[in-house]
């Protein structure tokens, strides 16, 4: 790379010099004339009815402007959808509480005034009083117990791969080594520094909103669909935001009863959720328990496996989740003949699932941490077990089992570039010394591939864009798409697009941050923006550096091939008199449209949308050193490497930063981080006293080795922003349980506190009561027990056509949520003939009928390409069945006539 | 609830106020004093992200109200570079090393190396990494701001003033 | 998170700040360096009608000698006692507790008095002050009072202080000048409550140990002093201690307890470690000098 390009080096950030000077704009620094404040009023239970609610006081405050409940925000019908823009069907989510609550923190009234301070002090005057329900607080509570939301048949949120696969079973119990572990994970606080907060103020026809958030384009659309007032004009706001992590996908409940208040109320309002809130009522993640079967040969090959995953969703989840992405990436990189799943999201009175860095992160967790147990019992170097079920670049381009096609990860070739700088036997060495001598110390690794990039596949996923234009200045200006909350695009784009036309980094200017500007994207979700965002400055900034090519060409009178922009002038090869600054150009093309070529538009301003590869796989490989504290079982990090290929770099120092970002979430995640709830369903953690975040004490000084594979996407770049937080808990594990195999394994159950390691040395319990639970063997109730196919019911006289032919209104329970399509069918004799109709399309399809049952088969290519079989019957008038998703399972299939 | 009129220094200037008794020195700078460069991450005094420097020292200022800055010297981030717009080199040093990226923990670790480097005589890198301990940082791992703050003590060194 | 409503006033004296306790009868708070009470506040745990601030008065600063003795202002902030010339020389152990309170921002605020009237469980200074033999002088319109240190935690958070007294001075009695000091704190990182710590000195002469006292924090709902183990330590030759023995009584002094950062049974097998190591630690110490 030579020392004049941008792409690859470590410019200072375009955002510091605000950020360092308290310049920058969060959305508590918005002040606007006439503006309100709210608080809300919060359930202290768990679950219950709401027997009676008294505002009068609370009203009567001198300051106060109003308390509003669910009868006054009601009225506008506001759908929360998931971040899919799917609104829950079986659970719908209310802004305030209506005559229940279902966990501790819920919003149940509004108080708006003028200062937070009386609005707080109005809010402890609103009296409620509650009729106490049992509540439902653990996924073992869940599995037990009666549903705790209305009309549903138990505790099941959304639940994927019921159908038992004899075959994998008959793989699983003849295997020559079984290993089977149930790994947990505790509930997880996103805790970004700067809370959720919103401005909301109507004007007119327009709804003007300041918001912290993961994308202003995203938000608008959320809150254009969420209200459904076409009417309205929607512009949201966000300049600088404080870190999201996943928690500020798009406004929840409150967010969006601020906004539907200011519509009621025609004032400015202002809700800045304090910490405690927070903690107590801001969607969180991660609460996760799964059961891994793997089975192995006596070499270490990998032959099947099996996971049994719950996922506890709250009350009121960001969409009801199974977490269906750690099924389709826990083998992704490795070999395995067989796999299969059951996946489960449960209901409970706690606070909703909502995302955090890498929702799926415990793929690797498992995955990593059981390779290393399976290892040590076989006898076989951790390396060597890796090495024997990596897919490498040899064996690419092939298909996963779950159907998702590799071309270009280099996970094996990451651990190889690792081990350059990892001297695993000098280790050794230094280990057995450090043992005699009474001191553990423990190395661990782990490698992973993480999907990063996507587009076009589900409705939120778009392409980026970038609108750029050359100024009449010679100056560049970027609209873009992308929006950082952290990520530091305002640079990173910048930096591509000078890259790009041969312009001074200083002299391109990027804004974010306001959906009225650039067009539609999702935000920093997935791991995207370097990559899409990326992609869409070189596809723009090409075209608009052959716009200059061309016009600079007809005015210059030279060969637009030779033309070519450096250093912000336009160069002619072989003509030095030819020479013209950006500027020169510039003036021209929009000042004087009559020197253009003939039929060109005049400027200089092009725009490209990027849609990438479906996606974009960064891959990766990570070791640590830690030392254990025998006396205490505290954990010592001594060193960490990280070695990922997050292919064409641009910003080194970016790039590094989201690592060391991810890692130290990853290390609270494993020594630190608990956000749990007692018996009664209260929060354990509302302050950051008891929610312990990593503190700098706690990380070491991370080592960075970039691998470099460009990848498919346009400049060749890989998403790196959730990596560090998804591989960086087994890696620490791995560690811990090295240091820690003389005395016994380490249990996979997060986070490993000192009591916990002290209780692996000390080789007994050191708790009162039994510490860790063994899987409920109770009766679980209400989830529908695996079938087998069953043999269809006698036909019955009445014709299918009868029973079957029309349309229906049907909801299919995805991955992404409840799907409405309608379906129309037509039966002749025993062939179906139909289409099914969405807001994606229609689709033809044609299958058999038998009797009351109806099954067909639909090739589909997105989220990946599998075949569709519908398998459905009628039964008094409703429609009920299966829809198998090649290998994510079967889906619930319900319908009524339309 | 009582009100009290203070008078202080705020950045160089000179203010007066009327404030509640019970308004935060935070609340106080970020809405009446327009400081908003002051940030409110918890508000019980552990993230650090409030800190300004009362009388040389650098405190949190959600754990100080408002009335009891009466009569003192207070600097925020926004008292901190100079009038030609010059970066404070603290501000410098963790521009330099990436010491940020949300940029909401910034002005307090700001504020906290600011105190630490005025003070006369040399600073030690042990007790600014110490007083780094008091910040939580959620974005970036604490990497630039550890080489920051140990570039900062190596450049009070007698030798290198 | 913002206070409930509340009248401030700050007192210029004394006098006048034991007149406001007084006429609250029971709803005034006393503010120091605010480090707690804030955050109590903030979160409307605490909900005073009064909140008397003791910053201003003179009279409670100040590190003074004193007959036999050293005597400190409460509201002298933690940060002055690690700085303190005096303290260091005379009171090492309290400067060595003081470094483990907290973090640097809230040292430069937080005060000894403040600490010493909270009586939180897992704190240094109130431990420090029991192990030391501090009393704690104590004043109210009905008069002045000094209450011994080991006799002023009675529970959480709840001290022997009515609600109309005020700290006016911590007295620490003098050690000899060759006393060592025991000071041990396990915690995760700076400034994090202690799971579990002892803190005391110990003098010796002649080979004998003539005056010990040691204190538990984060063992018990108070500090927890170790009684039985001083008892053993006391008039003991150093020769041939058995250190694990006199560890085994410290334990039994101390009532620990689960909480949501360590258990029980982990304190207590934390702390016998601990407090046998400190104790090798100060004798070798000691045998060296």
């Amino acid at each position: 790379m030579s020392d004049d390009r941008i792409i690859g080096k470590r410019m200072p950030r375009k955002e510091d010099a605000r950020l360092l000077t308290g310049r920058g704009t969060f959305v508590d620094d918005v002040v606007l004339p006439g503006m309100l404040h709210v608080a809300f009023v919060r359930s202290t239970i768990a679950r219950g009815r709401i027997r009676s609610l008294d505002v009068s006081q609370a009203r009567d405050l001198p300051g106060v402007l109003a308390v509003l409940t669910a009868e006054d925000l009601d009225p506008f019908n506001v759908k929360l959808l998931s971040f899919f823009f799917v609104a829950p069907m079986a659970v719908p989510v209310p802004l305030l509480a209506r005559h229940t609550v279902a966990h501790v923190g819920e919003p149940v009234a509004m108080v708006v005034a003028q200062d937070r301070y009386i609005a707080e002090d109005a809010a402890s005057l609103v009296t409620v009083v509650y009729e106490e329900e049992e509540p439902v607080v653990s996924l073992a509570d869940a599995r037990r117990s009666a549903p705790i939301h209305a009309g549903m048949e138990s505790n099941v949120a959304a639940v994927m791969g019921l159908e038992k696969d004899e075959n994998l079973e008959e793989a699983l119990a003849s295997a020559p080594y079984l290993l089977t572990r149930t790994v947990r994970h505790q509930r997880i606080s996103q805790s970004p520094m700067e809370t959720r907060g919103v401005v909301a103020t109507k004007q007119g026809d327009e709804l003007l909103i300041y918001v912290t958030c993961q994308s202003p384009h995203l938000v608008s659309r959320y809150v254009s669909l969420a209200l459904d007032r076409p009417e309205l004009s929607v512009r949201i706001i966000a300049k600088d935001v404080g870190g999201a992590f996943g928690l500020k996908n798009h406004p929840w409940r409150e967010e969006m009863s601020v906004i539907v208040g200011s519509v009621l109320l025609g004032r400015p309002l202002k809700w800045i959720e304090d910490r405690w809130e927070n903690l107590v009522a801001a969607n969180q993640a991660r609460e996760q328990e799964m059961t891994v079967r793997v089975a192995f040969d006596r070499t270490g090959k990998l032959l099947a496996s099996h996971c049994d995953y719950h996922l506890n969703n709250g009350a009121y989840p960001q969409g009801a989740e199974a977490n269906i992405a750690v099924q389709m990436f826990i083998w992704a990189a490795y070999k395995i003949p067989q796999f299969g799943f059951l996946t489960r999201g449960w209901h409970t009175n706690t606070i909703g699932n909502g995302a955090y860095r890498g929702p799926w992160g415990m793929e690797s967790l498992a995955r990593e941490t059981l390779l290393d147990i399976a290892a040590r019992e076989l006898g076989i170097d951790p390396i060597e077990i890796r090495r024997r079920n990596l897919i490498t670049a040899a064996d690419q381009p092939c298909t996963t089992l779950m159907g998702m096609p590799l071309e270009d990860i280099t996970p094996a070739e990451c651990l190889d570039k690792l081990l350059e700088v990892v001297d695993i036997p000098a280790f050794r060495a230094e280990q057995s010394a450090a043992r005699m001598a009474g001191r553990h110390t423990g190395l661990g690794l782990a490698v992973y591939i993480e999907p990063t990039g996507a587009a076009g596949q589900m409705a939120p996923m778009t392409g980026e864009t970038a609108h750029l234009r050359i100024e009449p200045t010679g100056k560049v200006t970027a609209l873009m798409s992308t929006h950082s909350q952290g990520h530091g695009t305002q640079s990173t784009m910048a930096q591509v697009i000078a890259d790009q036309l041969g312009v001074a980094y200083e002299d391109v200017t990027v804004f974010e941050g306001d959906s009225s500007r650039g067009g539609f994207g999702p935000g920093a979700a997935g791991s995207r923006q370097g990559v899409i965002g990326g992609g869409a400055c070189r596809r723009a900034a090409a075209l608009l550096k052959d716009k200059v090519k061309r016009v600079a060409a007809h005015i210059l009178e030279a060969d637009p091939d030779k033309v070519s922009l450096e250093s912000g002038r336009v160069v002619v090869a072989g003509a030095a008199d030819k020479t013209r600054t950006l500027r020169q150009i510039a003036e021209i093309a929009y000042g004087e449209p009559a020197r253009l070529p003939p039929g060109t538009e005049s400027g200089l301003e092009a725009q490209y949308r990027y849609d990438p590869p479906p996606v974009t796989f960064t891959s990766a490989a990570h070791a640590c050193v830690v030392e254990i504290d025998a006396d205490t079982g505290f954990v010592k990090i001594k060193r960490w490497v990280s070695c990922e290929d997050c292919g064409t770099i641009i910003n080194p120092a970016i790039v590094e930063g989201q690592i060391a970002g991810g890692l130290a979430q990853a290390i609270g995640c494993v020594l630190l981080e608990e956000a749990g709830y007692d018996a009664r369903g209260n929060p354990l953690a509302v302050t950051y006293k008891d929610y312990l975040l990593p503190a700098i004490s706690d990380v070491p000084d991370f080592e960075y080795l970039h691998a470099c594979t460009p990848s498919k996407s346009e400049g060749g770049f890989r998403g790196v922003g959730e990596g560090g937080a998804i591989i960086g808990p087994p890696t620490l594990i791995n560690a811990i349980a090295d240091a820690l195999a003389p005395f016994g394994e380490v249990p996979l159950d997060l986070p490993l506190t000192p009591v916990k390691i002290l209780e692996v040395i000390e080789g007994r319990s050191l708790r009162g009561t039994n510490g860790t639970t063994t899987a409920t063997t109770q009766q679980e109730v209400g989830c529908p027990a695996p079938s087998a196919p069953q043999a269809p019911p006698a036909a019955p006289v009445v014709s299918s056509a009868g029973i079957i032919d029309g349309s229906w209104n049907m909801v299919l329970a995805t991955p992404m949520g409840p799907q409405k399509v309608v379906g129309r069918f037509t039966t002749e004799g025993e062939v179906l003939k139909g289409v099914l109709e969405s807001d994606q399309g229609s689709q033809d399809f044609s299958g058999t009928v038998t009797g009351n049952r109806l099954k067909w088969e639909m090739k589909v290519t997105k989220p990946i390409p599998i075949t569709l079989k519908y398998d459905l019957s009628v039964e008094g008038g409703k429609l009920a069945g299966k829809l198998k998703m090649g290998l994510f399972g079967s889906a619930n299939v319900t319908g009524a006539r339309a | 609830m009582s009100e009290h009129r203070i008078e202080l220094t705020l950045n160089g200037d000179r203010h007066q106020a009327t404030v509640e008794g019970r308004k935060t020195l935070c609340d106080f700078l970020r809405a009446d004093m327009g400081c908003t460069g002051v940030h409110i991450g918890c508000e019980h005094g552990v993230c650090g992200a409030c800190t300004v420097i009362v009388d040389g020292l650098a405190v949190r200022s959600c754990l100080m109200l408002a009335v009891q800055v009466d009569g003192c010297e207070v600097t925020t981030v926004e008292g901190l570079t100079g009038s030609d717009g010059a970066l404070h080199p603290v501000q410098q040093a963790l521009r330099d090393e990436h010491g940020l990226q949300c940029g909401f923990c910034t002005p307090g670790i700001v504020m906290t190396l600011a105190a630490l480097t005025q003070a006369s005589g040399q600073t030690y890198a042990d007790s600014l990494l110490e007083a780094m301990s008091g910040h939580v940082c959620r974005c970036t791992g604490y990497q630039g701001i550890r080489r920051a703050a140990l570039e900062l003590a190596a450049s009070t060194e007698p030798n290198k003033a | 998170m913002k206070p409930a409503p509340f009248d401030y006033y700050r007192p210029r004296s004394v006098a006048q700040a034991c007149q406001l306790l007084a006429e609250a009868a029971g709803c005034a708070a006393v503010l120091a360096g605010g480090q707690t009470l804030m955050p109590l506040l903030a979160l409307r745990m605490s909900q005073p009608l009064v909140i008397v601030d003791i910053n201003k008065i003179d009279a409670l600063t100040g590190v003074t000698g004193v007959s036999q003795g050293i005597r400190i202002g409460p509201v002298v902030r933690q940060n002055e006692i690690i700085a303190n010339e005096v303290l260091r020389r005379s009171l090492p152990v309290l400067v060595s507790a003081t470094r483990h309170v907290g973090h640097h921002q809230t040292r430069n605020r937080g005060t000894l008095g403040g600490s010493i009237a909270l009586g939180e469980p897992a704190a240094e200074l109130p431990a420090a002050a029991v192990a030391l033999g501090a009393a704690i002088e104590v004043r109210s319109i009905r008069g002045t009072r000094r209450i011994p240190a080991d006799e002023m935690y009675l529970a959480p958070y709840a001290t022997a202080l009515e609600s109309d007294e005020l700290i006016t001075a911590i007295e620490f009695p003098d050690w000899p000048g060759h006393s060592v000091p025991l000071f041990r704190e396990v915690a995760r990182r700076p400034g994090d409550f202690a799971l579990v710590g002892l803190v005391g000195m110990l003098t010796i002469e002649s080979g004998r140990i003539s005056r010990v006292g040691v204190t538990w924090f984060g063992m018990g709902p108070t500090p927890m002093k170790a009684r039985r183990a001083e008892a053993a330590l006391q008039g003991q030759s150093v020769a041939g201690l058995d250190i694990q023995g006199i560890a085994e009584l410290a334990i039994v002094d101390t009532a620990a307890f689960d909480d949501r950062h360590a258990s029980a049974e982990y304190r207590r097998t934390v702390g016998r470690r601990i407090f046998a190591q400190s104790l090798r630690e100060a004798l070798d110490v000691r045998e060296a000098a």
